[in-house]
């Protein structure tokens, strides 16, 4: 709907549960809707839709959140666009948000998705960062200025990072990569409202019946969460002089790298790998660089105190994954490689020789 | 089944960009189809071989660019295409999903109206008892533009005979009988899918299938729904629903989906083969031309709203592009220049320095400056041991500083 005036107000965050507990991404849009909140003198407001969440009801607030509007009713006991679309279409028709953000990630995509175009607003998919900013929009007629707008951040392929704009329509609706914040802490003093709101959904919305649900045993592989990664990339298929090497031997080096990592300074560490060497189907890698293990646009965004990148050319798609890298290492046989734009520290060499001296220096210190 | 497959022509290169404040200029780019949407094409595909009906694939774009891709899309490694609708208008160009969304579900009800209007003229010559003569010349003429399937009318000898032209030619058939089947067949068309890629290698967004369907159940005033990350399908055409298998992070969902509705195929769907007990009726039900000449739509043809399409109806703008951020120091092992030890501050012809770090950048200090501390052996270059100190911590016996 377009924006009217001052009457759309506040920062709402879509929160998935799941085994109970709030997901990370979920605690991670909190914290920059706070951003946001505290920029525009607003509130921020969890939004917690599905059945048996009364007693987690709070966790938003205790994460940052200053209320919540809790919707739990048996009908929403799985996760169905339908239904769904309809309680927080209408929660937005009648409480009228001013932003209102969610995960991106395959519910937060689609059920956003939805609710926007119902609701006549924009969407900005994939965003990394939002920054309250004015809007000025030229057009034949002259200059318009669209004060505090949110400028949301995201990947574009044509203009490496754009900043997609909904000027004219509320709420600001985006859709959040995982890793693009950093959680605020617990805090179970923090106080706030426990708004509960009845649904009043119509049948037709439960034309799709579930037939059957179950959950994949979670990934062991915690890139989010490792404050050093080494992420490998098609480079390692060759050394420097254009001979042939068996990619398991950077897996190794790599992993023992991550080792020694672990065991000398305290800290997670973990493999990464670039999209490219994910999908080149490399048998020697076969359940070792795994699908969770990519870094970049169609991966994780990963925020580490250190990231190695070696033997990966940088294509744009894993550079907007890895910005928020405290330190970046570029490790590339080409100078030219694009990594080296955004590397903190440059190496221009082979990676089957350089990180076997890494090695050795490592082991040479302790924490 | 009628399936109508959504596809996107993407830049070829992403090399080669040309936009103008923010939005894409196709018409000046070399264009691809979207790899996502080969999987769509897939996934329609097997509906079609398995239960009869026709594929249309459906774009947005402008004309002169997607003819070609539209084209190669009849011949992919599966059957292809039956059909392309292309809808093109300046006017459209510059639209974010929301007015993308608007716009291709127009196109889509135009393309199940005009088939329904089709099931519908022969359905009011049977109610007004005309005679069979001219049944069958409809019906042929709606066959020869590819709008009714070989149950109504065939020219395939190994069918011909068990058409309902035919049948009612020779007196085969009764009026109610004649009724079902082209309920049957409307009822096909009535329960129309509408199949897309999972998101696009240009905006990635994945936000466009979920729109069309909240778009379509705006235009159709009934719940449409969407179902995203489909990795397995199956259909039920008669009783109107798919079966789906889909992948929502770790949840797994196994749904039943009344149609009509809207589907995006994961990168991991595989096609199941077709069953050999379904391949009559799969030919019955198939529309057997190929009308290979795209139909091109403009805003108007499909009923759009001026304000509501393009660059006009996208409530989101693409604001200017930023560089992702160059490091404010970057070090490279081997060639930058960096202090060897720390620098207490000191002063050179009357200008004050310092103090500065063991291991600062050295590069970028003024040559006379940099002479000075060269001459006093405190420069160096930056070695991969001095980067493990920088990232891990400094090994005690090089910590230490300098006095001038």
């Amino acid at each position: 709907m377009s924006q009217g005036n001052t009457e759309y107000r506040d920062v709402w965050v879509y929160c998935e549960v799941q085994d109970g507990e709030l997901t990370r991404p979920t605690i991670e849009v909190i914290a920059g809707a706070r951003k946001l909140a505290d920029k525009m003198g607003m509130k921020v407001v969890g939004i917690l839709l599905g059945s048996g969440l009364k007693k987690i009801a709070r966790e938003p607030i205790y994460y940052g959140a200053d209320s919540v509007i809790l919707c739990d009713t048996p009908l929403l006991k799985s996760y169905q666009v339908l239904p769904y679309t309809h309680v927080l279409s209408d929660m937005v028709f009648k409480l009228k948000p001013w932003a209102f953000l969610f995960v991106a990630n395959e519910i937060g995509r689609e059920l956003g998705a939805r609710v926007a175009y119902r609701t006549l607003t924009g969407l900005a998919a994939d965003c990394i960062d939002l920054i309250i900013e004015d809007f000025v929009m030229y057009t034949p007629q002259g200059t318009k200025v669209y004060k505090d707008c949110i400028a949301q951040v995201r990947p574009d392929f044509a203009t490496r990072i754009a900043k997609i704009f909904t000027p004219k329509h509320r709420p600001q609706m985006s859709n959040i990569r995982p890793g693009s914040f950093t959680p605020l802490p617990r805090d179970e003093s923090r106080a706030g409202e426990l708004i509960e709101w009845e649904a009043e959904i119509p049948p037709e919305a439960f034309a799709v019946e579930v037939i059957e649900e179950k959950r994949l045993p979670k990934s062991p592989i915690k890139l989010e969460d490792a404050k050093v990664i080494i992420s490998l990339g098609l480079g390692v298929l060759k050394d420097s002089r254009g001979n042939p090497r068996n990619p398991l031997e950077a897996y190794r080096l790599a992993e023992r790298l991550t080792e020694v990592i672990k065991q000398r300074f305290g800290v997670p560490a973990e493999i990464g790998a670039s999209r490219s060497l994910v999908y080149a189907g490399i048998k020697e890698l076969e359940g070792l660089i795994v699908k969770d293990r990519q870094v970049g646009q169609t991966g994780k965004t990963v925020s580490p105190d250190i990231y190695i990148a070696a033997g990966i050319s940088g294509a744009i798609q894993h550079r907007v994954g890895i910005l928020r890298s405290k330190k970046i290492v570029a490790i590339n046989t080409d100078p030219q490689a694009p990594i080296f734009q955004i590397a903190h520290y440059g190496v221009v060499g082979d990676l089957y020789e350089v990180l076997p001296k890494l090695m050795e220096m490592l082991e040479e210190r302790k924490q | 089944m009628l399936v109508i497959t959504l596809y996107k022509a993407v830049p070829a290169r992403t090399t080669k960009i040309v936009t103008v404040g923010g939005v894409l200029r196709r018409e000046e780019m070399d264009l691809v189809m979207n790899p996502f949407d080969y999987k769509a094409i897939e996934a329609a595909d097997y509906l079609k071989r398995a239960f009869g009906g026709k594929v249309i694939a459906l774009t947005m774009g402008p004309d002169f660019k997607l003819k070609s891709i539209a084209a190669s899309l009849y011949d992919t490694p599966v059957e292809g295409i039956d059909e392309s609708y292309i809808l093109s208008d300046r006017r459209m160009a510059g639209a974010d999903t929301w007015a993308t969304a608007y716009t291709v579900s127009l196109g889509v009800k135009k393309v199940v109206e005009a088939h329904l209007s089709a099931v519908d003229e022969l359905i009011s010559l049977i109610r007004g008892d005309a005679d069979p003569e001219r049944f069958a010349q409809k019906a042929k003429e709606l066959y020869e533009r590819n709008l009714i399937p070989n149950a109504v009318y065939s020219s395939l000898p190994t069918l011909k005979e068990a058409t309902l032209a035919e049948r009612l030619l020779k007196g085969e058939v009764d009026r109610g009988s004649a009724l079902r089947l082209l309920e049957k067949v409307r009822h096909e068309v009535e329960k129309f899918i509408v199949i897309a890629g999972i998101k696009t290698s240009d905006g990635e967004t994945g936000s466009t299938g979920p729109q069309v369907a909240e778009a379509l159940t705006e235009l159709l005033r009934r719940y449409i729904p969407s179902v995203t990350y489909v990795r397995e399908l199956e259909a039920d055409p008669e009783a109107g629903f798919i079966y789906v298998e889909r992948k929502l992070g770790d949840l797994i969902q196994k749904l039943r989906v009344p149609l009509p509705c809207v589907i995006s195929i994961a990168t991991d769907y595989r096609p199941n083969p077709p069953l050999l007990k379904l391949k009559k009726r799969a030919r019955m039900f198939n529309y057997a031309k190929k009308v290979t000449e795209s139909v091109v739509l403009n805003a108007d043809q499909i009923g759009a709203k001026p304000e509501l399409i393009g660059l006009t109806g996208s409530p989101t703008i693409v604001g200017p592009g930023m560089d992702i951020g160059v490091p404010p120091v970057q070090k490279f092992v081997g060639k930058t220049l960096v202090l060897s030890t720390r620098v207490e501050e000191f002063e050179l012809n009357g200008k004050k320095y310092g103090p500065f770090e063991r291991l600062s950048k050295a590069d970028d200090l003024p040559q006379e400056v940099l002479n000075y501390l060269r001459e006093r052996g405190l420069v160096k270059v930056f070695e991969l041991e001095d980067l493990v100190d920088e990232l891990f911590g400094v090994r005690v016996s090089v910590a230490g500083e300098h006095r001038i």
